[in-house]
């Protein structure tokens, strides 16, 4: 029946899906794209040892470039939101990718910067791993690595 | 001497009782304004109790009324459309009649004729009119007849009549000659700018009519559309927003389940329309799997195409428009118990189906909002939905995400200006000690306030002074004033101790009920969490259904083509 109806194999109703067909903007579907499980797991295992040991933030960035694509700081997230695993009275943290302390840590009722104090909730669901904020949006992340335009 | 002691222990006894007086004035009027202050308390409370009462009253006797008046609208409104547009709807009945009668042989080709060509006479302009005359000549061989009838028709409506003879001819099994007519049709679409009725096209995919030379060529155009259309994000985000706007325009009225909470939380507003969001999924799960499950049919080719032919006819006229906009409204209110804030919201959400041109993506949400009202059936609904799937999807995601972003991460309580943060309600244990400690302060404070009487007490302590040295020279004198200061003193001490203890058995029983009501507040607070997180999982079971939605499901293969195979 899949067949009689739309027919070809390569028809895709599927925006998500459609990142190889040419007429595709690049630069607007990347951004939505399924990220990898290496991304995954670096933003996952993240603490601060492991960002200030020798080329630690070095390679750290390297594997942040290469998911994105792009060196161009314009084009990636400001920042990484996600939950913080230090326990209480720590909430979250943002992996700053911009400013100068690369790894802050927020305990429960300490106020965030603005821009990302609105990822804060989100970041706290346990549907979200991450949530990355950019100057222009808010991307979710779930555990496989699927996406979720917010703004 | 004995003149001046008589005169003396008159004048002592005379100041004494005046004292006492003043003392138990002074009492009273102390004891009068704690309990005025008790009351005054007692009246504000009762006070908002009752405004509160009152601002819900008015709330319903507001939806009461509004009920009311769009019951008594909804039929003028209707009675208006009758009046205005009521003629067509004979010529419109006579569309699928004719077709009856023709396959019944039970009318004569007079008879035809002369029907039809007096509706040319009653619906000037009217587009169906001349080609109901066409076919009554083509069915008496009137060519030329038949030929001015359809150039009349097309030049009234090209695209409807151009649809309605592509579904008379394969009413008639005339497939080549249906076949042309869809592909003229076809030449003049644009997917930015589709008529209204191109749904019908849909609504012939939906229920798998169309010989397959037809059905090939529409599907083909659909698949071409959808193509182009989803290239960018335009069009999407746009249909996007609109079902964002939809799923938020479906949450639920109030329940007033958590009454505490709606009286002393201060963010009660959010709280409770992130409750109703949420609730949403639920609602929203029945109705995408109704949609889905209703699917089958089992009509005969004719029965459904007369049916398609009724829509065509019946539904896309474009002057009625504004009026059958009109008419949902009212229908929205009656359905939401007179909630105008919330009719009004489904009609912004659904508004594009009143729209007399849309792109090919919003008529397909237009067909899944309301496919009555967009002129469909439920079949069509269902293919409709399946083929907006993806961006279904992604709009329910973004929205599950907003009201989990928005849900207040604590409750902001205030009970008699003593304010509670709670997270979750399980704090009660600290609240409830920081609220000993404010009542404790709120004592400690009207203590104060009712200071002690240093005036009088001077006085009584001069009058005992007074007295002491008044002993020497005159024993009763000087024990009588004695006695005086004494009293004063005691008195007054006296009365600032029962006055202090009002003070402390009021407040103490104001704390009393504030930790009851605290307390209930913690308790609706965490049934409050736990009834959005199971809702909130809820999200999940919606996004695993129309995940599973393929367009396969919802699009009835050719019967011809079927018929062929067997």
């Amino acid at each position: 029946m899949a067949k009689i109806l739309f027919g070809k194999s390569d028809f895709n109703l599927n925006p998500k899906k459609q990142e190889t067909t040419k007429f595709v903007k690049a630069n607007t579907q990347d951004f939505y794209k399924k990220r990898s499980k290496k991304y995954m797991e670096i933003i996952a295992g993240l603490d601060d040892e492991s960002l200030t040991k020798t080329r630690g933030f070095d390679d750290f960035m390297e594997i942040i470039q290469e998911e994105f694509g792009t060196a161009e700081l314009s084009s990636l997230p400001q920042g990484i939101v996600s939950k913080c695993f230090l326990g209480h009275p720590y909430e979250v943290h943002i992996l700053d990718l911009v400013g100068n302390q690369i790894l802050k840590h927020y305990k429960s009722g300490q106020s965030m910067e603005p821009s990302f104090e609105k990822a804060r909730n989100l970041a706290m669901h346990h549907m979200y791993d991450i949530v990355e904020v950019y100057t222009d949006k808010i991307i979710l992340i779930k555990s496989d690595g699927s996406t979720i335009k917010y703004t | 001497m004995s003149n001046q002691q008589i005169i003396s222990v008159a004048d002592l006894s005379f100041i004494n009782k005046a004292l006492r007086d003043i003392n138990v004035d002074l009492s009273a009027v102390q004891s009068g304004l704690g309990t005025l202050n008790y009351k005054q308390e007692q009246i504000e409370s009762e006070l908002l109790q009752l405004a509160n009462t009152f601002q819900k009253f008015v709330d319903e006797d507001t939806k009461h009324k509004a009920l009311q008046l769009a019951e008594t609208r909804i039929g003028n409104l209707k009675q208006e459309l009758n009046t205005k547009y009521g003629y067509y709807a004979e010529v419109r009945r006579m569309a699928t009649g004719i077709l009856q009668a023709v396959d019944t042989g039970t009318v004569s080709n007079d008879t035809l004729k002369f029907t039809t060509e007096e509706v040319m006479i009653k619906a000037p302009g009217y587009w169906l009119a001349p080609a109901l005359v066409a076919i009554s000549s083509w069915i008496r061989n009137d060519k030329d007849f038949a030929n001015r009838a359809i150039d009349e028709s097309l030049k009234r409506d090209d695209y409807k009549t151009t649809l309605f003879f592509m579904l008379v001819m394969r009413r008639l099994k005339r497939n080549d000659a249906s076949f042309k007519w869809l592909e003229r049709y076809f030449m003049h679409q644009n997917p930015k700018n589709l008529d209204r009725e191109f749904i019908i096209v849909l609504e012939a995919i939906a229920t798998g009519i169309f010989h397959p030379n037809s059905r090939s060529l529409m599907m083909s155009n659909v698949k071409k559309w959808l193509d182009q259309l989803t290239q960018s994000d335009n069009f999407i985000d746009e249909q996007k927003t609109q079902w964002n706007k939809y799923f938020k325009a479906s949450k639920p009225t109030s329940e007033e389940m958590y009454p505490l909470l709606e009286q002393f939380a201060e963010n009660w507003d959010k709280l409770d329309i992130s409750l109703r969001e949420v609730r949403t999924h639920e609602i929203l799960y029945h109705h995408f799997n109704k949609i889905i499950s209703l699917s089958e049919n089992s009509k005969s080719t004719i029965v459904q195409l007369d049916e398609i032919l009724s829509l065509l006819v019946t539904k896309f006229d474009d002057e009625e428009l504004p009026l059958q906009e009109k008419v949902r409204l009212q229908e929205l209110i009656i359905e939401k118990d007179g909630d105008k804030k919330s009719a009004q919201e489904m009609v912004d959400a659904e508004r594009f189906i009143f729209e007399e041109e849309v792109d090919f993506l919003q008529l397909l949400t237009n067909a899944c909002f309301n496919p009555e009202l967009a002129g469909a059936t439920t079949a069509t609904q269902a293919l409709a939905v399946s083929i907006s799937q993806p961006w279904i999807v992604e709009a329910h995601e973004t929205f599950t995400a907003k009201i989990r972003n928005e849900t207040p991460p604590s409750f902001k309580i205030n009970i008699e200006g003593f304010n509670a943060i709670s997270k979750n309600g399980d704090n009660e244990k600290e609240l409830l000690k920081k609220q000993a400690i404010y009542y404790d302060n709120i004592t400690k404070k009207k203590i104060e306030e009712n200071g002690f009487p240093i005036g009088a007490t001077i006085i009584g302590g001069l009058l005992c002074l007074l007295g002491g040295w008044l002993c020497i020279d005159n024993l009763i004198i000087g024990v009588a004033v004695l006695a005086i200061g004494i009293v004063l003193i005691w008195v007054n001490l006296n009365n600032l101790s029962k006055a202090r203890n009002n003070i402390r058995e009021n407040i103490q029983e104001r704390h009393t009920k504030a930790k009851e009501v605290l307390r209930g507040c913690l308790a609706e607070a965490v049934d409050y969490r736990g009834e959005h997180a199971t809702e909130d999982k809820k999200a999940e079971k919606l996004d695993e259904l129309l995940n599973a939605i393929t367009p396969e499901d919802f699009s009835s293969i050719s019967r011809d083509t079927s018929r062929n195979i067997i």
